[in-house]
């Protein structure tokens, strides 16, 4: 038997559409998965982040100094006034970065130049600064 | 006298003597593919032990001492188990996913449809086949030509017609090879120039953990959903697993080198060799060879079009040549998209994504034999 008497004889019909289907479908289903794949890793990998950081009271305090620091001059200045007492009258930069270092003042390129900017920080000439109470 | 006689009687068990015109047309096969693979380097790695096993396969001998590939205890029968068991083509899948990236398919899950879309040439061929007058299982195995993936019509004929594993495999193999004859006209038929200048957008990294993740999940869902497919996916996916994880390299390299060049070396000989003229030769075999052309020419237009179709409904649009790649002969339907795409624009590449339509076509020639082989079982 040959032609469309024999495709529907042998069910070939049927087997043409279901098989299709199940192939489409199976592959499109495998798409979705693989195209969430990486959204469920992040999301994972977020979830056993945030029970595992444990931030340190210290660094919290320090954090929050430097961002208080950073926002606010006075703040600055009054970390930084014991070391100007330690200075010369006329300083250079370099020994004020020198001591704030050695204080473990936070970030102390961006407190200097925020007191720079300020006008606290007065220039002299010749590499050397006053302090501007 | 006795000279004579012993003369004349070593002469009749001679091939010279035993020769009909069905070996001469296969041994002029034979070495029409062993002249295309090495003058015209097509698909040299598939034609030339093909060919070669042709040669052999069809140099004629005295039936009944155990000679040929279809007499009991020869040697060529027992290489030939391999074939009709299905052991090659699950040995040649664990070493295909020991080579496949997935990257670029995981990066863009999408394209993974248009390697469904490329299998709808087996399911016009099943009824193809069928309106010829082959019976089922025989349909559903030359449909197989369609997902042009030589292992898996091969495994697939295995077990549903194994007499004709010599003539599927062989058109299975030969248009695989003739990709780059077969393919570009489709291409350039179906699209126009604009489409096939169409870019793809860049692909995103892919982590370690997305590669680890996908066989496993993939095996799990393909083989959930057919069954029957694991004695192929299930060793393909493996190998992927020991490429991706690194902890195996040894393992994964062997797999990608030495397991499947073994495998592909007897599985294209032996299946060369069943193709004796005397078996070979008949209304059949030439049905399934104008099948096989049908199928491989509607499984490329069945992509092409329906990345068109899915162009409708995208915003960023694809390029629609990357259809053609959905047929899972890895790496040759790849390489004429990329090339395809250069000549259009010499600054399209399309080959990344095109190897992520061919690596889902695999995947999707491996379900539809599954498929396939369940509709079958009584």
């Amino acid at each position: 038997m040959t032609g469309i008497e024999a495709i529907t004889l042998h069910n070939g019909w049927a087997m043409a559409v279901v098989g299709a289907t199940i192939v489409i479908s199976g592959l499109a289903i495998l798409a979705l998965i693989i195209s969430q794949l990486h959204n469920i890793i992040d999301l994972l990998e977020k979830k056993k982040k945030v029970p595992g950081v444990e931030v340190s009271t210290e660094i919290l305090k320090e954090s929050n100094s430097v961002d208080k620091g950073i926002t606010n001059i006075e703040f600055t200045l009054e970390l930084y006034q014991p070391l100007f007492e330690e200075l010369d009258e006329q300083f250079q930069l370099a020994d004020l970065y020198e001591l704030a270092k050695r204080d473990n003042l936070p970030h102390p390129h961006i407190s200097i130049r925020c007191m720079c900017e300020s006008g606290n920080l007065c220039f002299l000439g010749n590499g050397t600064f006053s302090f501007l109470k | 006298m006795d000279l004579l006689d012993l003369f004349s009687q070593f002469s009749k068990n001679t091939g010279f003597f035993l020769v009909d015109y069905r070996n001469i047309i296969m041994l002029l096969v034979g070495i029409l593919f062993v002249y295309l693979s090495i003058a015209k380097k097509y698909e040299p790695l598939l034609l030339l032990p093909i060919g070669f096993g042709v040669i052999v396969g069809n140099i004629p001998f005295f039936k009944g001492f155990g000679i040929g590939i279809y007499e009991a205890n020869s040697v060529l029968h027992y290489l030939y188990f391999g074939v009709t068991s299905g052991v090659y083509p699950s040995i040649v899948f664990l070493g295909l996913g020991a080579m496949t990236d997935f990257s670029f398919l995981l990066s863009n899950p999408k394209l993974m449809l248009l390697g469904a879309a490329a299998q709808m040439g087996i399911f016009f061929t099943l009824l193809s086949a069928m309106a010829l007058g082959f019976a089922p299982n025989e349909a559903s195995s030359i449909a197989m030509i369609g997902g042009a993936d030589g292992p898996t019509s091969i495994f697939l004929t295995a077990k549903l017609a194994p007499e004709l594993i010599g003539p599927i495999a062989i058109a299975a193999y030969s248009y695989m090879a003739l990709i780059p004859i077969i393919q570009p006209p489709i291409m350039k038929l179906l699209t126009t120039k604009k489409e096939r200048v169409i870019h793809m957008a860049d692909l995103r990294e892919v982590s370690q953990k997305e590669r680890l993740i996908f066989p496993v999940v993939g095996v799990i869902l393909c083989c959930f959903l057919a069954p029957a497919s694991i004695a192929l996916l299930g060793p393909f996916f493996f190998g992927n697993l020991m490429k991706e994880s690194a902890v195996v390299e040894r393992l994964a390299q062997t797999a990608r080198t030495a397991v499947i060049d073994t495998a592909t070396i007897f599985l294209g000989f032996t299946v060369g060799a069943s193709t004796q003229g005397d078996v070979f030769l008949n209304p059949k075999s030439i049905g399934i060879f104008i099948l096989g052309a049908v199928a491989f020419s509607i499984a490329t237009g069945s992509g092409i079009i329906f990345a068109k179709i899915m162009n409708l409904f995208l915003k960023q649009k694809i390029n629609p040549l990357l259809g053609a790649a959905g047929v899972s002969a890895v790496p040759g339907s790849a390489r004429e998209v990329h090339m395809m795409g250069l000549k259009s624009d010499p600054n399209n590449y399309l080959l990344m994504h095109a190897m992520a339509c061919n690596s889902s076509g695999v995947i999707g020639s491996a379900i539809c034999a599954g498929i396939l082989w369940s509709f079958n079982m009584k």
